[in-house]
């Protein structure tokens, strides 16, 4: 142990100390003065047990949570203390939010004392984080188009991924039905440690691209990909005709899809889930493959899979006397598109409430909720928009032919929450990525203000 | 009165199709449609070179794209210019925004220095810096005269290319960049060609400009070219907001 490291230490820790006494989240800030200082901080940390990631354009937030979860879940420790799970649950996925979180648990000499961690890591950060770290599990979601003006094209971002993979050789847990996903299985061909993960052919699968989808080519030959079937996106049973890339026997499977009951199977066992929103499925596949893998007990992934909830703006529910409503964060046309699937499942009439920002982080450019697929729109019979760019969502429904007479604009949030609770019944909500955590403590506010239904 | 109807081709829809700029073709769509007027739309897909009939378009539209997907399709677009050519002599509106608007120029040297060679319809060519965070990113406001009284066209850009030889530019910037870095003019037009930079997409925030393509369109036809009021009242209140937020940020520089 180097003196520049337990210094680097010592000081990031009374950085961390400094913010908590001040009542501040530690955040990215201690990370970003230590990666200011030296871009190789992050080697003066070490961990002795396993450390699973999870990555992916959407759905990294949920699955590291109930990735936790099912970690924290197994039995204690032989010396009757509970198990130690990190993982950085709030979203904190950068080099300098992991490195922040980090300092906060690990001793002077920087070393981490843990039996898991289980880490949410932003995609274009992968290679940065797990230089110095040997990483046990990857987890990859998804890649679609996210952000353009600030993260750049998929292409670049699938390639970073690939690059890192090459010398990889530790589990590399993949979605089956996701080409730009799939195609990272062979970026190591001395990597055997490599498994896919799908979900059956489920009741909303379309025959043709039904939303924006990225990757239509084969990435071996050229070749245009043929599918049997598109989920959501271009998450389907793709094939390519010519190289046969996408000729994959799946690890874990869900099967037997019941929307009524909730409920579906894996190796021969019934599950039941809280949502069964199709992408949502899709991660707790890949779940389930990552909970193969340090073999945990079909026990507690039955009880986890049938009763965790993420409730952090990801399939929230939030309920007055008389209404409920489902809130989703979308950051990106997949994201809303999926928030509109489960709408369109959902046979009663109901309201949707729109929050749309244009911050830093959210990218300026809000021309993405062009391709969100609004077309089919079922029972909607009022729209509530809200946030800095309220007027632009409400442009974009309007044109896909919603009756411009039915569309509340309202940018301030408090005021947007008491519209959408005004009338009772069901709603659903959709927020991107800075407006998620405004929405629900205006929602909360309300609720608070106004009294809640069944809250827990 | 005749009935009536106008088509328009979308040339790539596919590969070119970044920042919601098929919502273009959308709002067209939907602001014929309020007017009972049909909108036919027909596609001109890559490696299928008899896809479609150009010399029957009212509108061709091409969007934007990545810099590879502008080299996959040179060849292809290439293999077109003669109908291109044609339909533009013969009148057809042609609406072009980013990528499309570069390529129908002389040339664009990408940012990896590859030279695209461009349909050569039009004077101005375009060159990209080899740095690719070289760009040009953000809200833009231009006012433009295209309309026959002056007119403020909202949008957003993010192109790295920088286009020079522009002899009748699309509008003057009141904010942003537009054809160069920190420019004064942005785009090209004549009476009927419109080619921009602007994503946004274009014509949802900017309901006279979509009205202009339709009733230009229209004119051409021999056809009714008077469009009738529909409510507007989200793009007017939305053009209002972006106005005060992003015209006094740069008035208080």
């Amino acid at each position: 142990m180097k003196l520049i490291n337990s210094l680097t230490v010592a000081f990031g820790k009374a950085m961390v100390k400094a913010l908590k006494l001040a009542g501040r989240d530690a955040g990215n800030f201690p990370g970003l003065v230590l990666w200011t200082l030296n871009k190789n901080y992050l080697k003066v940390f070490s961990a002795d047990c396993p450390i699973i990631a999870v990555t992916g354009t959407n759905g990294k937030t949920s699955t590291t949570n109930f990735l936790n979860r099912l970690f924290r879940s197994l039995p204690k420790r032989d010396d009757g203390k509970p198990l130690k799970v990190i993982t950085n649950m709030q979203g904190n996925n950068l080099d300098t939010g992991i490195g922040s979180m980090l300092l906060q648990y690990c001793d002077m000499s920087g070393h981490i004392d843990a039996d898991y961690l289980v880490l949410e890591v932003d995609e274009s950060h992968v290679p940065v984080i797990f230089k110095h770290f040997k990483l046990d599990t990857l987890v990859i979601l998804n890649f679609f188009r996210d952000q353009l003006d600030r993260n750049g094209e998929v292409e670049t971002l699938i390639l970073k991924v690939q690059k890192f993979l090459k010398t990889y050789k530790g589990n590399l847990v993949l979605n089956a039905d996701d080409p730009n996903v799939a195609r990272l299985g062979k970026a190591n061909p001395k990597n055997k440690n490599v498994y896919y993960y799908n979900v059956e052919k489920y009741e909303g699968a379309t025959e043709e691209l039904y939303e924006a989808g990225e990757g239509r080519f084969c990435p071996y030959c050229g070749e245009a990909l043929v599918y049997d079937y598109y989920q959501y996106s271009h998450v389907g049973r793709f094939k390519c005709p010519k190289c046969g890339f996408g000729n994959i026997e799946p690890f874990v499977q869900i099967k037997d899809l019941d929307f009524d009951n909730s409920a579906f199977t894996i190796e021969g066992e019934r599950y039941t889930a809280k949502h069964m929103g199709i992408y949502h499925l899709y991660n707790l596949s890949a779940v389930y493959a990552a909970a193969k893998l340090y073999n945990i007990d079909h026990k507690i992934i039955h009880k986890v899979f049938g009763s965790f909830e993420v409730n952090n703006g990801r399939l929230e529910r939030f309920e007055t006397a008389d209404s409920s409503l489902l809130l989703n964060l979308a950051k990106n046309p997949v994201g809303a598109n999926m928030t509109l699937r489960l709408l369109n499942q959902d046979k009663r009439e109901k309201e949707l409430l729109f929050v749309l920002n244009d911050n830093i982080a959210d990218g300026r450019d809000v021309s993405w909720i062009w391709d969100i697929n609004f077309s089919v729109f079922k029972g909607v019979t009022r729209v509530i928009t809200s946030g800095t760019r309220a007027y632009d969502i409400a442009i974009r429904i309007k044109c896909s032919g919603y009756d411009p007479e039915k569309i509340v604009v309202l940018p301030d949030l408090d005021q947007a929450a008491e519209e959408i609770f005004k009338n009772g019944g069901v709603k659903y909500g959709i927020a991107n990525y800075t407006a998620i955590q405004p929405t629900r403590a205006a929602l909360k506010r309300y609720i608070s203000e106004n009294g809640g239904g069944k809250e827990k | 009165m005749s009935e009536r109807k106008l088509k328009l081709l979308h040339m790539y829809p596919d590969v070119l199709d970044l920042y919601g700029d098929s919502g273009n073709v959308e709002v067209l769509k939907y602001r014929c449609k309020m007017r009972g007027i049909e909108l036919e739309v027909s596609k001109h897909q890559m490696n299928r070179p008899d896809s479609a009939d150009f010399s029957d378009m009212d509108i061709i539209y091409l969007g934007g794209g990545a810099d590879y997907e502008q080299q996959l399709l040179a060849e292809d677009l290439m293999g077109c210019k003669d109908r291109i050519k044609a339909a533009y002599d013969s009148g057809v509106f042609l609406l072009m925004i980013c990528g499309g608007y570069q390529l129908l120029g002389q040339y664009y040297k990408d940012s990896n220095g590859e030279r695209i060679p461009g349909l050569g319809l039009f004077d101005y060519h375009t060159e990209a810096s080899t740095n690719k965070r070289d760009r040009c990113i953000g809200n833009i406001v231009v006012e433009t005269s295209l309309l026959g009284k002056p007119y403020r066209v909202i949008g957003f850009e993010n192109h790295g290319g920088q286009t020079t030889g522009v002899k009748t530019p699309f509008g003057k910037v009141l904010c942003g960049n537009g054809n160069v870095r920190s420019g004064e003019t942005e785009g090209y037009c004549e009476e009927r060609v419109i080619a921009t930079y602007l994503h946004g997409p274009l014509l949802s925030k900017n309901p006279s400009l979509a009205d202009y393509v339709i009733s230009k369109a229209l004119e051409r036809k021999g056809l009714d070219s008077t469009l009738c009021e529909i409510n507007d009242s989200l793009e007017k209140a939305c053009r209002k907001e972006l106005f005060s937020r992003l015209l006094t940020v740069k008035a208080s520089k």
